[in-house]
């Protein structure tokens, strides 16, 4: 038990929980977006696996930064896809966001099928590029807490910080922006908001776009840094666990990130406990993000006026 | 409208959808084959080659209709459960260990096996029902947790109880005969499966629509505050509802691992079909006398792709694109908008230019 302890209170564990946490952190920021103008984001899953097999063809042929934003283009694409379906043509938002999922489990094959010449499981033929990471070795020189310091934060991918960075934007957009309060204002109420002249599904459109670019820097995150390269079925449910982080943050950014935070801890203690626990099935540690969040979302629920 | 019309309506946005869909098919073989004539050929013609493949088709499309109206009976009452496939693997998982028991050795082992399997798929079912009633927990997530939960579950006890050594335990032992659904056309996949499969769908349709329960379950579907202002428990109907889905899904568990597909249990033996229930359920507005219908038709594109995945260049997971977008077709002509704008393109000439958007 106390080797667990060990693990976890050690710098480089809070080093993998900001790993592990950056891709979900992202889609969960897209996915608050979305739920925030009222429509649930499903396919978060299907807009970060897209992502990331968009980040790994093109940085195979352009610059990291141009991989990058093909996965958040190729994401916004898709959110404005399932704006188009769900607002202009009233299909229900659940079964548009399946149906991108769906879309996303077999294209991905086939096209990664199509680009490798051949290779239905990884891209590992591709030369992809990985996002640099940022050293921050020079907080080694704080006296006493300096190297620990440089161990839990240095040598983090550039979309980290970008990811932090983005947790205050977002939270600065919808408290303190004109634009913010209408946002929340449709989640709210959105007759109230169409009296005042504001058109729902305008902004339903921009939440839907842009969680659909944070989805897709998510993949392109996971895929080019967590790892580099695609493998098939690499987001491996953490879009719908990111959706998890959605429902449980109370539609706040920073409860939000909180709750992304607590799913990639999870995440990273299923990685490390193999190695503490060689005597606990991998197959019952692999289930422990999963079963956290479904835990947390019953528990957190009960509390929640909306649905 | 008269039913008539209605029907005629349906099947030609139907078929709208399935042309359509073929069309991006065919695109996207005409870009990554090397030979597109022979891999459209083997997509479109392949399940009628041989007796075998006919059998295939028919056996997937009953499991199909399993899944699909597993979906129907939650997306009825407006629930977006999507646990399915975690009930397949709970109900395969459970039938596996009794198929391999000394019960295995009599043909009361296809019963109870099957009822043990719907048991298990209904407890899966339940929890998320449960939960959204009592805490208030969103369907949607928590039932998709439990698909990965479930899956892992039943990896785990495969490996320890049911996998036999020389399979590098990813399989088990085949079942004995007496334990496997009997065929009924000789080396096929044609089995009992298809015969339960029509069962439920009867048994579905008659709850649904001759029962109290299920007017109750499609008026809360339909207006869940009117239903609930009518003095229907709308918590009791949602929670029975996502209960008798999970049995549905159980029993397809059992189909899977009992039928002559497999006859055995292997790692991974659903192989992502239970999330193309929701495709059959969508299709068939999940009115379950329509499933077996739609579940026939898109079997059939499934195993010519199945065909094209193995004989050609272009991968099987194709399908996947074609089950989207026929999704995103049939729902959204859900409501007049849609319609018009179905309406208007069928009308015109510009029928070319819907699907790139």
């Amino acid at each position: 038990m106390n080797e667990i302890f060990d693990t976890i209170l050690s710098a480089a564990f809070v080093a993998a929980v900001i790993r592990t946490t950056t891709p979900v952190l992202f889609a969960s920021l897209g996915g608050l977006l979305s739920d925030l103008v009222g429509s649930l984001n499903v396919a978060l899953e299907g807009m970060m696996l897209i992502g990331a097999l968009t980040a790994v063809i093109v940085s195979a042929y352009a610059p990291w930064y141009v991989g990058v934003l093909a996965g958040l283009a190729v994401g916004g694409l898709l959110g404005a896809l399932m704006a188009l379906f769900h607002l202009r043509f009233k299909a229900d938002v659940i079964l548009v966001g399946f149906a991108v999922n769906i879309i996303a489990a077999g294209g991905t094959v086939t096209a990664l099928n199509y680009a490798t010449g051949g290779d239905k499981g990884t891209s590992i033929n591709l030369p992809s590029k990985a996002v640099p990471s940022l050293d921050l070795s020079f907080l080694d020189a704080i006296p006493g807490i300096g190297p620990v310091l440089t161990q839990m934060f240095s040598g983090h991918s550039y979309l980290t910080w970008l990811a932090v960075f983005l947790v205050f934007a977002i939270w600065y957009f919808l408290y303190r922006t004109p634009e913010g309060l209408r946002f929340r204002a449709v989640g709210e109420y959105p007759a109230a908001a169409e009296a005042a002249g504001i058109s729902p599904n305008r902004l339903r459109t921009y939440g839907l776009v842009a969680s659909g670019a944070l989805a897709g820097l998510g993949g392109a995150q996971l895929a080019m840094f967590n790892f580099v390269g695609f493998t098939r079925d690499m987001t491996a449910g953490r879009g719908f666990i990111a959706l998890g982080a959605v429902l449980l943050g109370r539609r706040h950014p920073v409860g939000t990130a909180i709750a992304a935070v607590l799913f990639g801890a999870f995440e990273a203690l299923s990685i490390a406990l193999p190695g503490i626990l060689p005597r606990v099935p991998g197959e019952v540690i692999h289930t422990i993000p999963f079963v956290v969040t479904v835990l947390a979302l019953m528990l957190s629920s009960k509390r929640r006026v909306t649905a | 409208m008269t039913n008539g019309k209605i029907f005629f309506d349906e099947t030609r946005r139907i078929l709208f959808a399935a042309v359509i869909a073929l069309l991006v098919a065919l695109v996207i073989i005409l870009i990554a084959s090397k030979n597109p004539l022979e891999t459209f050929q083997t997509f479109i013609a392949g399940p009628l080659s041989s007796k075998r493949t006919v059998g295939n088709w028919i056996d997937d499309s009953a499991k199909l209709a399993l899944a699909g109206l597993a979906f129907s009976l939650v997306f009825q009452a407006r629930q977006f459960a999507l646990g399915v496939q975690g009930q397949v693997y709970a109900g395969g998982t459970v039938a596996a260990a009794i198929a391999l028991s000394p019960l295995g050795l009599s043909w009361v082992s296809i019963p109870v096996a099957a009822i043990a399997a719907m048991m298990a798929g209904a407890f899966l079912g339940f929890i998320p029902g449960y939960a959204k009633a009592k805490l208030n927990a969103n369907e949607i997530v928590s039932s998709l947790m439990l698909n990965y939960i479930a899956y892992d579950i039943a990896n785990l006890f495969l490996r320890l109880y049911l996998a036999s050594p020389k399979s590098g335990l990813t399989a088990s032992e085949a079942f004995p005969a007496s334990a496997v659904y009997p065929a009924f056309i000789a080396r096929t996949r044609i089995d009992l499966g298809v015969v339960l499969a029509l069962g439920a769908v009867a048994i579905v349709w008659f709850l649904l629509y001759r029962t109290a329960w299920g007017l109750r379950l499609r008026l809360t579907g339909h207006n869940a505050r009117f239903a609930a202002y009518s003095g229907i428990r709308s918590n009791f109907i949602m929670v029975s509802a996502m209960t008798a889905s999970g049995a549905i899904g159980g029993l397809l568990g059992a189909l899977f691992v009992q039928g002559q597909g497999f006859a055995k249990i292997v790692v991974g033996f659903e192989g992502g079909l239970s999330f193309e229930g929701i495709l059959i359920a969508i299709v068939a507005r999940n009115r379950p006398l329509a499933i077996p219908f739609v579940a026939l038709g898109y079997g059939y594109l499934r195993q010519g792709a199945a065909l094209m995945g193995y004989r050609t260049d272009v991968p099987a997971e194709v399908i996947g694109i074609v089950q989207g977008i026929v999704i995103l077709l049939v729902a959204s002509s859900f409501t007049l908008p849609g319609r018009a704008f179905l309406n208007r393109i069928m009308g015109g000439s510009s029928a070319a230019r819907a699907p790139s958007t």
